[in-house]
């Protein structure tokens, strides 16, 4: 079977999207995909998921992201999906304080359940919402600075910085990556850690493992 | 019910029977030359007749004619409720008619005097719930008012299992056939297994097991046990491995392509389960599911799952892991006719497989139920 032109791509990076319900996982993921964002999304049971491939670093990547239901029960269900994960978006409501407090709660999940080098990324969404505002860029930023993760603000609905947050996320898990394979000339080797299928050079039978078995 | 200011109201847009606004491909032409034909309606008013028969006024007739003549009903119930039934046949078939009639007052008194922990949590989600629905669309209209109603009452009645989401479509479709109050005993049938396994395990958070070796003393001859959460919706968990199994058993071709591409049910299927078919499906569709899972139970949600696979398989045993995952989200619109569909869910048989798989699932995962009756603290011997 061959490969259409839009399916090529030198690497696949599995990124997570987690946070509290209603922080706008979903419609952050919609306009990163589909540059779309719906007023009348539904909210997510389960996982989701979508894909996008560009240009990272002048190499062709194809992001593969899992968007997860928020609510607490559902992570016995979402967990599974942190495996395997190169980087996760952790996302919080800048007009809603208690999704900002749970940012701790989120990241020992991720400690608890993904990968120890997983890269992650702090976001802080709706900020179109400017009277509302309810968290400080500087307090999300010390945090995120204490907590050794990188951090943007976003607005799913006038499409601010939204691409940036992905661009950032996946450039920085493509220099980990590559750091990675410096001693040899190819981008990356098959398989970095066993069970991690996420960097692919080319074949067809590596394009699609999701990693996530449980 | 939050800081927004009440939206406008949303101008006229084509709705379909239902009450869903169409999606604006579909106003084909030939979707508005295709109506019901005189000889189907005619077709419908004799099946309704019938049904009244069988249900005789306000329900009167209907336990009697079940124990007579059970087969009966389920083939009829298997054809499809008339429409204007299926709220009042609903509530005769779950149960719940008979928990509302003995309690009488229960739900004004959750509603209006009860405080919920989760009321924020509904609130956020009651925009979200079949938001293309003309019912639910108006913020703090009719429609959103008695979701939030009937879930806010459920989450004070059943405080362990409180608000969880995906339980806004079931109230919701339920509130599109039937009241407030109905609707609300109708998820308490469902939920605490008034006719059927009750199915509150789908929304649990966790149960606790405790951990001996972690006992601290806390003072006072008190001791704290640590504990360790157990699984979260266990009910999901179990039947995601039950549906796996049956994948395998029914569709060997098919199961083995899924492992392949790593595929598992809970990419796919927690959505069926979880809200019964109507967060993503033909609501139709959903409706005509919705009838034979009120009689017969929650295997009519593996059989519809195992047959639209069986109705796919061909196409899906080809596809490459995203391919298959976003064909899995959204199968083509002649495996969704019910008329096809559900003939083929009803031949296959389940039953005892699902009940020998949940024993396996439940030795595979240790019941170790038994130890959580420990108290939390525990005075020193
Ligand atoms: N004003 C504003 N609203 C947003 C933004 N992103 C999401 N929303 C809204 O917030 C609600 C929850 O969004 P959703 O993507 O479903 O959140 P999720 O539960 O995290 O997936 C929806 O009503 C969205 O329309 C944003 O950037 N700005
Ligand atoms: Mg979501």
């Amino acid at each position: 079977m061959a490969r259409r032109a839009d399916e090529e791509y030198d690497y696949l990076f599995k990124v997570v999207l987690i946070g509290d319900s209603g922080v706008g996982k979903s419609n952050l993921l919609s306009r990163f995909t589909r540059n779309e964002f719906c007023l009348e999304s539904k909210s997510t049971i389960g996982v989701e998921f979508a894909t996008r491939t560009l240009q990272v670093e002048g190499r062709t990547v194809k992001a593969q992201i899992w968007d997860t239901a928020g609510q607490e029960r559902y992570r016995a269900i979402t967990s599974a999906y942190y495996r395997g994960a190169l980087g996760a978006l952790l996302v919080y409501d800048v007009t809603k304080p208690t999704t900002f407090e749970n940012v701790s709660r989120w990241l020992k999940e991720l400690r608890d359940h993904a990968d120890a080098n997983i890269v992650i990324m702090l976001i802080g969404n709706k900020t179109d919402l400017k009277h509302l505002r309810a968290v400080a860029t500087e307090d999300a930023q010390g945090y995120a600075e204490k907590e050794g993760l990188s951090f943007i603000e976003t607005s799913a609905l006038e499409a601010t910085n939204v691409e940036k947050a992905f661009q950032t996320i996946l450039s920085e898990i493509y220099r980990i990556i590559s750091k990675k394979s410096l001693s040899s000339d190819e981008p990356a080797p098959a398989n970095i850690k066993e069970g991690k299928t996420i960097v692919v050079e080319g074949s067809e039978a590596n394009t699609k493992k999701p990693c996530c078995s449980s | 019910m939050d800081d927004y200011e009440p939206g406008p109201v949303p101008s006229p847009r084509p709705l379909d029977r239902f009450g869903f606004v169409k999606p604006e491909l579909n106003i084909s032409p030939d979707g508005l030359i295709k109506g019901r034909s005189a000889c189907e309606y005619e077709r419908e008013e004799r099946r309704v007749r019938k049904w009244r028969k069988m249900i005789g006024a306000g329900g009167s007739d209907w336990k009697h004619y079940v124990r007579r003549k059970p087969h009966v009903v389920r083939r009829r119930i298997r054809k499809g409720i008339p429409d204007c039934l299926r709220g009042l046949v609903w509530q005769l078939i779950s149960g719940s008619r008979d928990l509302l009639l003995m309690n009488p007052g229960v739900y004004e008194q959750l509603v209006i005097y009860e405080t919920s922990a989760s009321e924020l949590d509904i609130i956020r989600d009651i925009s979200r719930t079949f938001p293309s629905h003309v019912f639910f669309q108006q913020r703090h209209g009719p429609g959103q008012r008695s979701l939030y109603n009937v879930l806010k009452a459920y989450s004070v009645f059943d405080r362990d299992v409180g608000y969880v989401q995906g339980m806004g479509f079931l109230a919701g479709l339920l509130l599109l056939y039937m009241s407030e109050e109905d609707a609300f005993w109708l998820l308490v049938a469902l939920l605490k297994g008034a006719v059927h396994a009750p199915m509150e395990g789908l929304y649990l958070a966790f149960s606790f097991v405790p951990l001996p070796i972690f006992v601290t003393e806390v003072g006072d001859g008190y001791f704290r046990w640590r504990w360790q959460k157990w699984v979260g919706l266990p009910l999901v968990q179990q039947y995601l491995f039950q549906f796996d199994h049956l994948v395998r058993e029914h569709l060997p071709k098919l199961g083995e392509h899924f492992t392949q591409e790593m595929i598992n049910p809970s990419m796919y299927a927690s959505q069926w389960f979880i809200t019964v078919f109507s967060y993503s499906f033909p609501f139709h569709l959903a409706l005509r599911i919705w009838d034979v899972f009120l009689y017969e139970g929650v295997k009519i949600v593996f059989k519809v799952g195992l047959a639209l696979l069986k109705y796919c398989a061909d196409d899906l045993v080809k596809l490459p892991f995203e391919k298959l995952i976003h064909a899995l989200r959204n199968f083509p619109k002649d495996a969704m006719d019910p008329d096809t569909l559900l003939p083929m869910a009803y031949s296959i048989k389940v039953s005892k497989r699902l009940e020998e798989m949940k024993q396996e699932y439940e030795n595979k995962n240790g019941k170790t139920a038994e130890s959580a009756e420990c108290n939390e603290k525990q005075k020193q011997a």
